[in-house]
């Protein structure tokens, strides 16, 4: 048995240095320099200047004509940038993450009990809830924008930031996560036994189910968090009328709408003056909130992304 | 009761000994149950998820429906009411209506099989390449799949923009030397393409990877003693198991295909308006809504996309097979 499997995995992992493994890895390296070169040299971007670039002779995807200083300048631009001595970038960082903090939020006080119930209480509707759920979740989220600015501006919520985060808190896929999550590491035997010892259905969630939830919490709140904070359709719907209120995905778009890069007339009446390394450092900063939940989250996630797939 | 005829009808082993077991075992366990019980528990532990369902899926669904329903006013008759399917022509008889659809085709034509095989193709080598390269190269792909929305976009206007892209030689050997010549309509589907392969492989390919991950250890050691080489493995043994995962994938991105929204409407922005400003079908819903300010147009219009990705996502949870699985388990 045991030479077998070791043949086996010979074969299976070609460990001989033929011309499939040597293609196979040279396909591989080239595929990764195609995904990682594009993004060192945007992140090397926000570190460059206008100037620099135009001069040329950064050399390698502008590498050399990184500097400190250049930061410290386009952090100053991007800080200019707004009515009344600028500071609006800022607020937009703030605003995205009250939405998506609360979203987040939201997503797990509905997605944790409910995915609970779906997985291991028997209910009529159980079945219906379950595929309305799934369906929800692959479904893909703009589809609704508008129905739900309709429904926001019926009330006379627009540009307000708590309807946003509240649409944010129906995240059907945390839904998922947990039913798939109580389905398989909470056997039906484990809510039998606490049955007979007297405990209520949702006392045995609370005292039961919910601490051996820790691996679904982090899961589900990592993907809600960078769902919520990547959404642009969304605020661009709710929040574009006031700019006190937008998120930082909406606000970049207007960074990019103010760059003389694009729209000279709009840049010509600003103080500040957005290129490419400004554009660039707003961008890599607006995604250091999701680098630090993703170091939080990242032993949860290779089996959390498994586990979405769509299997236990 | 449909959804038991899918399970019956899906080619699985394990199911198909299930299937066979005896249903009036199943109903008998139903009766003891305490359900009353069960069921309060239940709804009230659904009860913040419910409530959100109704507040953000049910209410806007059912509210849009009723205002697509609704006469537009407009500046000669100020006065609205029930005009029935009044908005419904209104859109389809929109001159840019066909228009989106087919950008949206044209883009998949071209996207779709790219990302098909480029998922296909980089899970499978992943998967023959066990240990740490294998791992780290997995890692590798999902780092662009962090950059999602703006932050990707801002990313290619950065590699579009022929003044100082790493790849601004190519677009000179085409003759492009400003970010308009580039960002043009003829483009868009190619631009498309690639922001959205950039974006969106990385993930895929985890997802896939995991499927492969699970088929078990036995059935590539039976075929590597027939004599089955690594290429051979892949292309007889892999890739008609992880099929129902290709269909999966081909399914998601096509529904996602009908909703894209911010990398077109971005894109004109940045190309000085070189692209049209109604492209893809969203786009003509949020014209509808922001532009004219006819809710009923805007509304109908967002039925109609709602009834499409509706049928996809239908046919994905009870067609692809791989959603019943976990049902399954539940009993």
């Amino acid at each position: 048995m045991t030479t077998m499997s070791h043949e086996t995995h010979e074969i299976v992992g070609s460990r001989r240095w033929g011309v499939g493994r040597v293609s196979r890895i040279v396909v591989m390296l080239v595929v990764a320099g195609l995904f990682v070169l594009p993004i060192l040299g945007f992140i090397a971007m926000a570190f460059r200047s206008q100037e620099g670039i135009e001069a040329g002779g950064d050399g390698f995807l502008g590498l050399g004509g990184m500097s400190w200083e250049n930061v410290v300048y386009s952090w100053g631009q991007l800080m200019g940038f707004g009515p009344g001595g600028g500071g609006v970038f800022l607020r937009w960082i703030m605003n995205s993450l009250i939405v998506a903090v609360v979203g987040g939020v939201l997503a797990l006080i509905a997605a944790l009990p409910a995915g609970y119930a779906l997985a291991r209480l028997r209910f009529g509707s159980r079945r219906f809830w379950l595929f309305a759920t799934l369906l929800a979740m692959v479904m893909p989220n703009t589809v609704l924008v508008i129905p739900l600015f309709l429904e926001v501006n019926a009330i006379g919520a627009v540009g307000q930031l708590w309807p946003v985060a509240v649409i944010m808190g129906f995240f059907p896929f945390g839904v998922y996560l947990s039913y798939i999550h109580f389905m398989t590491t909470m056997p039906p035997e484990l809510v039998e036994a606490a049955r007979i010892d007297g405990l209520g259905e949702v006392a045995i969630f609370f005292q039961v189910a919910l601490p051996i939830a820790k691996q679904v919490v982090a899961l589900i709140a990592f993907f809600s968090f960078v769902a919520n904070w990547t959404n642009f359709f969304l605020p661009l719907a709710l929040l574009t009328s006031n700019q006190d209120n937008k998120t930082i995905s909406i606000g970049i778009q207007e960074l990019i709408g103010a760059s003389p890069l694009f729209n000279a007339t709009v840049a010509a009446g600003l103080d500040v003056k957005l290129y490419m390394p400004q554009l660039a450092l707003a961008t890599v900063i607006s995604m250091i909130p999701l680098l630090v939940v993703f170091l939080g989250a990242q032993r949860f996630l290779i089996r959390g992304q498994t586990v979405g797939a769509v299997k236990g | 009761m449909t959804t038991a005829t899918t399970q019956a009808e899906r080619p699985r082993t394990a199911e198909r000994s299930r299937a066979a077991a005896p249903a009036a075992k199943r109903r008998a366990a139903k009766r003891r149950a305490p359900h009353r019980v069960e069921r309060r528990g239940a709804f009230i532990l659904m009860a913040p998820y419910l409530l959100l369902f109704i507040v953000a899926a049910a209410i806007p669904i059912g509210y849009a429906f009723w205002i697509s329903l609704q006469k537009a006013p407009t500046l000669v008759n100020p006065q609205t009411g029930f005009g029935g399917i009044e908005s419904f022509v209104t859109v389809v008889t929109d001159y840019r209506f066909f228009g989106t659809f087919v950008n949206i085709f044209t883009v998949m034509i071209i996207w779709l099989p790219i990302m098909i095989l480029g998922i296909v193709a980089m899970a499978l080598l992943i998967h023959a390449s066990p240990g740490r390269f294998g791992g780290a190269m997995r890692f590798v792909y999902y780092i662009p799949g962090a950059l999602a929305g703006i932050a990707n976009f801002v990313l290619w206007v950065y590699l579009l923009n022929p003044s100082q892209s790493p790849i601004a030689f190519l677009w000179q050997d085409l003759g492009m030397t400003t970010l308009k010549e580039v960002v043009t309509t003829e483009n868009l589907p190619l631009i498309l393409t690639a922001m959205l392969f950039f974006q969106g492989l990385g993930t895929w390919i985890v997802i896939v990877n995991g499927g492969l991950n699970g088929i078990p250890d036995e059935i590539f050691e039976a075929a590597a003693l027939d004599g089955a080489n690594a290429w051979q493995l892949a292309w007889r043994v892999k890739l008609p198991l992880i099929r129902p995962w290709i269909g999966y994938a081909a399914l998601m991105n096509l529904a996602y295909g009908f909703q894209l929204f911010l990398e077109p409407y971005l894109l004109r922005q940045i190309s000085s308006g070189s692209i049209d400003s109604e492209w893809a079908p969203t786009q003509l819903g949020y014209a509808f809504a922001f532009t004219n300010r006819n809710f009923p147009a805007a509304a109908a219009m967002s039925i109609i996309l709602l009834v499409i990705t509706l049928a996809i996502g239908i046919v994905i949870v009870f067609r692809s097979g791989l959603f019943g699985e976990s049902e399954e388990k539940a009993r």
